[in-house]
């Protein structure tokens, strides 16, 4: 029986480690009761003593969302002997759960977990090794020299005391995507500082009304602007501890260049992906901030914005700060079952699906977490000819920016944005008065999921 | 078939106590009795085994029904299914009686049954076949009633699904499919009202108002009271409508929205069956005051 | 425990030959007030476009790509070719996924039908029929079972039926679904008022089993009822959601209902992460449309012989 553990970006120091210790023999109380309830869940991988299931072998059964569809087929075309049951669903998208809920079903009746499960979430090692769903990755089943190849700190989301209990897909940094032509046709300046990004906004607003420099529709718009704008608003402190403070000038003054900005008209409330952004707003995007896979998925996919228009800039920076930030926007997970009973075939799959080039280098519309392959992919990116300009050089920089200030918890944030402060704004309201129910709506459901909460 | 049957057989309902040896009575229900116990008893007492212990399966008295009172979530709930149930009620009262009134009158035989099959068609698109269809008519860019959306002021889907007009459009969603059915059952009342009836109104005077008011509504009242209780009945359940809602628009609208989406959550995201079980109680003892009490009070279930 | 049965009863409106009162002699007069008087037929006519407008707007979303769902005019046409495409895309979608969905339910909905059937009429009949012990008992559970918001049984059935370890089989569906108190008392309401005593007095005495009572006189004329019930039965087996979306962890034992939600979240519109443009909006419409085919078919057979049934609840004055 393991604890949840999970700090983000903390680099984790010996202050945290002896917390660790400490939180873990309450953890593991709090969990003896979550078993027995769970009616035998758990069980089997306690960490360190992982003990796998009779390998009888069989078929692979691989969960993914549509975009990683792509990746086991391709699997399943090059090596034809593998027997594959490739099952799409949701990839948990927006916090929706449906793997937990389905993992704990499968532990009731003992059976049907899949051997390999793609989460467009990072959090899923929150829960998912105290249900005893994930099995080690670091003891055995993937080398070590392979698992070097990970960005550095991508990992972090998935490391449960030292055990690795997943892989990280992509990195999802985000950088400032904007219409080069456009740009330079009106005659601005690509912002570097957040202060600059505003004043642009005041600029598109009276010169060229209709045209965005952003879009806070989607639930992920805090981890696009609070995250990179340094606002505390989710430190995850410990396994079950979390710190929310929504009141800090980061988010504040964050809150007010959003709000000023949604106020004159350059900041959509709709999602890019919904229909509404598609007919009446795909063609006027100045400047979008946004993650990584925003240039393939959402620039060239859903918009089929015309090649050489769309660059990358660094994200904008609050002025005077020194140390460069950005957010990140999901990534998505890879975990492999303790319960499969063909270990190696899917241990072979999961390495071959986070780390091949033939996947992650030419084929994903993500950056790459495994780095051999994000050269591959930033190189596949560069000689695209999609983009105007390189991108890559920006998007390299951008992974080593994230800032570690913001968390994996097990509620998910971007849920809590959605339901919480989009409909609101959406009505009318402002961030900056939706900051305090913001903080509530995020302190009620960590408590909800059992962490300690300090404001 | 019909009131003659009836009629003749309930004259004679006292010799029937002594027919139908009780053994092959016995026999008949066996079946039915055992899925009644399994899917219908077993369950109400293992929920409120459930409810009253905890994890360890120790007594813990109210603590798991405080536990879901106190949950951020559950006020918010109760108040939803509480204010969509009243829309829902209200409409198909008003509409449904309205519409047959209506199209009783209208009768011109062969549009009235057009209209009827209209008007009930939509039920054939019961459960998430519906959410799929309003998901679209509520989105005003693809919307073939965009015109009405953008004429009240909504131009995204994200303002048509603000929280305060979810119980509407569940409203909306429930009557489109649902209403239709009722339709056809009070045009079936309203025929069996005698003809004489209405014309001896008409000849004292009596317009279709008053016809209607003082003498087709009253009549109306039993199918009324009926078509309230089935509706209650189904309208509590809500889970379906808010569940997919949420799917579609990203969390933004739904989540958490009804009772029955709070305990499957704590049962199946928080592990917490007991809690879960709690609520289901909860909600059970209403129905089941709301039920005893119809069944008992109202006379309008034959149970002898 | 169906979620949706009462609503899918209320939605039925069946009608069947056990007309209550006066019967549908009552043809009502036009007045020529009303002729003069436009309102009603116009307050007609806005709630025929209501309940049509949306059936209209899926059958030809299923028409269109998703580009044209989106810029071309909402009633308009799309095209074959795109209603071909449509086609093949969506039942491309896992190797066929449609079709298991559409077969799933097929067998949960008409094992549970039969079993229901084979249930609720001798159990109706002998509530209605014959007097044994705890029969008022069982008559007045059947009533609070079927007035009893059934869908918040679904929890505690869960953990029952995971005791006896049957989740993720198909019985943990169709064996609920089987149970069907509204069927009962339908049956009870039928046999009550439809079928006279002296018929089953005469058998009797010309030494019927009690058995051959049922089988030879009352099963014979209860077509009618079985129709209705199986009718309502069907339909709410069909239309169920939250039972199947509890009960079956598996994506490929899925009945449909619950399969156009797994569509739903493929969708990019809805679900941003799927990036790939899997499923399209009209694919998704033309999925609706297949999983409603078989309930708006017996919907439209329904309807040539079935004549209130509803109506039945209160034929005791």
């Amino acid at each position: 029986m393991t604890v949840k553990w999970r700090v983000v970006g903390a680099k984790t120091t010996g202050r945290t480690r002896r917390r660790a210790g400490f939180l873990a023999a309450g953890g593991a109380l709090l969990l003896a009761a979550t078993a027995a309830c769970g009616g035998g869940t758990g069980g089997g991988s306690s960490q360190g003593g992982f003990h796998p299931v009779k390998q009888t072998g069989g078929s692979l059964t691989v969960w993914v969302d549509s975009t990683r569809l792509a990746a086991a087929k391709l699997y399943q075309k090059q090596n034809p002997s593998v027997k594959m049951d490739i099952v799409t669903y949701d990839g948990d998208a927006n916090g929706s759960n449906y793997l937990r809920t389905k993992v704990s079903l499968f532990n009731r009746t003992r059976k049907g977990w899949p051997d390999v499960v793609f989460s467009s979430q990072n959090n899923e090692a929150t829960w998912a090794v105290q249900d005893g769903f994930t099995a080690p990755l670091n003891k055995g089943l993937i080398p070590s020299s392979t698992l070097a190849g990970w960005a550095k700190g991508a990992n972090d989301p998935c490391t449960v005391n030292g055990t690795l209990y997943c892989l990280r897909n992509d990195l999802s940094q985000t950088v400032l995507w904007y219409d080069a032509p456009l740009m330079k046709q009106w005659g601005y300046q690509v912002p570097k500082t957040w202060e600059e990004y505003q004043a642009i906004g005041r600029k598109v607003a009276s010169e060229h009304p209709g045209y965005l420099v952003g879009s806070a529709g989607d639930p992920w718009t805090p981890e696009v602007y609070m995250w990179a704008g340094k606002c505390g608003a989710n430190q995850i402190t410990g396994p079950k501890a979390a710190k929310v403070d929504t009141a800090g000038p980061n988010c504040t003054r964050m809150a007010s260049l959003l709000d000023g900005l949604i106020k004159n008209k350059t900041m959509s409330l709709s999602s890019v992906f919904s229909s509404d952004f598609d007919k009446n707003e795909a063609d006027k995007v100045l400047m979008m901030p946004g993650p990584s896979w925003f240039g393939g998925s959402v620039f060239q996919g859903t918009f089929k914005t015309p090649a050489h228009r769309i660059a990358a800039a660094p994200m904008p920076q609050w002025s005077g700060d020194t140390a460069a930030s950005t957010g990140n926007v999901g990534g998505g997970t890879w975990l492999l079952s303790a319960h499969s009973t063909n270990l190696k075939a899917a241990a072979a799959f999961l390495t071959w699906a986070t780390t091949a080039d033939d996947y992650q280098g030419k084929l994903a519309p993500g950056y790459p977490a495994y780095a051999p392959a994000a050269k591959t992919w930033l190189a596949q990116q560069a000689s695209s000819g999609y983009y105007s300009g390189d991108i890559t050089g920006t998007l390299q920089a951008a992974a080593d920016q994230i800032w570690p200030g913001w968390g994996y918890g097990q509620f998910s944030q971007e849920a809590v944005w959605a339901a919480t402060v989009t409909p609101k704004l959406t009505a009318g309201k402002t961030v900056t008065s939706l900051l305090p129910a913001w903080k509530d709506a995020i302190v009620n459901y960590a408590r909800a999921d059992g962490y300690q909460v300090t404001q | 078939m019909s009131s003659q049957a009836t009629h003749a057989r309930r004259s004679q309902a006292p010799a029937r106590r002594a027919l139908g040896p009780a053994r092959a009575g016995h026999g008949f229900v066996a079946a039915y009795t055992v899925l009644l116990i399994a899917f219908g008893i077993v369950p109400t007492g293992y929920a409120v085994y459930f409810a009253f212990t905890n994890a360890g399966g120790r007594f813990t008295g109210l603590s798991n029904f405080s536990t879901a009172l106190d949950d951020f979530r559950f006020g918010p709930a109760v108040g939803h299914v509480a204010f969509y149930l009243l829309c829902w009620l209200v409409s198909l009262v008003v509409f449904v009686v309205g519409l047959a009134l209506l199209l009783h009158r209208m009768a011109a035989g062969g549009v009235s049954r057009v209209l009827r099959f209209l008007y009930y068609v939509p039920g054939a698109l019961a459960g998430a076949a519906s959410v799929m269809v309003w998901l679209f008519v509520l989105d005003p860019t693809v919307s073939p009633a965009a015109f009405l959306l953008r004429g009240l002021g909504y131009h995204t889907f994200g303002q048509v699904i603000a929280p305060g007009h979810l119980p509407i459009l569940f409203t909306l969603v429930a009557f489109w499919t649902g209403a239709g059915g009722w339709i056809v059952v009070m045009y079936g009342a309203l025929n069996n009202i005698s003809p004489d009836v209405l014309e001896a109104a008409r000849i004292d005077g009596a317009g279709a108002w008053q016809t209607a008011w003082r003498i087709q509504i009253p009549l109306l009242r039993k199918w009324i009271v009926y078509m309230v209780i089935l509706a209650f009945a189904g309208g509590t359940q809500l889970f379906v409508e808010p569940q997919l809602l949420s799917q579609a628009s990203v969390g933004v609208a739904g989540r958490d929205y009804s009772l029955n989406q709070l305990a499957y959550d704590f049962a199946f995201q928080n592990n917490d069956v007991n809690t879960a079980a709690a609520i289901s109680v909860e909600l059970l003892l209403v129905g089941l005051v709301v039920a005893g009490v119809f069944v008992a009070r109202s006379g309008f279930f034959d149970a002898d | 425990m169906q979620t949706d049965v009462l609503r899918s009863a209320a939605a039925a409106a069946p009608r069947l030959g056990l007309r209550p009162g006066a019967g549908g002699a009552a043809r009502p007069r036009r007045t020529g007030r009303l002729r003069r008087n436009p309102l009603p037929a116009l307050v007609l006519a806005l709630f025929a476009v209501f309940f049509v407008l949306p059936v209209l707007w899926l059958l030809l979303a299923a028409t269109k790509t998703d580009d044209q769902l989106v810029h071309a005019n909402p009633l308009s046409f799309g095209s074959w070719h795109a209603l071909r495409v449509n086609w093949d895309a969506l039942t491309a979608y896992q190797g066929d996924a449609i079709f298991q969905w559409l077969g799933n339910s097929a067998v949960y909905a008409s094992i549970a039908l039969a079993i229901t059937l084979c249930v609720a009429v001798p159990a109706g009949y002998a509530l209605a029929m014959t007097e044994f012990r705890g029969r008022r008992t069982l008559l007045v559970a059947t009533l609070v079972v079927m007035l009893m918001p059934n869908a918040t049984l679904v929890v505690p059935l869960f953990l029952e039926i995971n005791a006896v370890h049957l989740i993720g089989s198909m019985w943990s569906i169709i064996l609920p679904y089987a149970f069907y108190p509204f069927g009962v008392y339908l049956t009870y309401i039928y046999f009550s008022t439809a079928l006279p005593r002296e018929l089953l007095d005469a058998a009797r005495l010309d030494g019927c089993s009690e058995f051959g009572v049922f089988r030879r006189v009352a099963l014979p004329l209860a077509a009618p009822v079985v129709a209705l019930v199986g009718f309502f039965s069907f339909v709410a087996n069909w239309t169920n959601y939250y039972l199947p979306y509890v009960m079956l962890p598996q994506s490929n034992q899925f009945p449909v209902q619950v399969g156009l939600g797994t569509l739903l979240d493929s969708v990019p519109q809805f679900n941003p992460t799927a990036g790939s443009l899997e499923v399209q909006r009209p694919e998704l419409a033309l999925a609706t449309l297949l999983a409603i085919t078989p309930v708006l078919i017996v919907f439209l057979f329904a309807q040539r012989f079935l004549v209130s049934g509803m109506l039945a609840g209160a034929t005791k004055d």
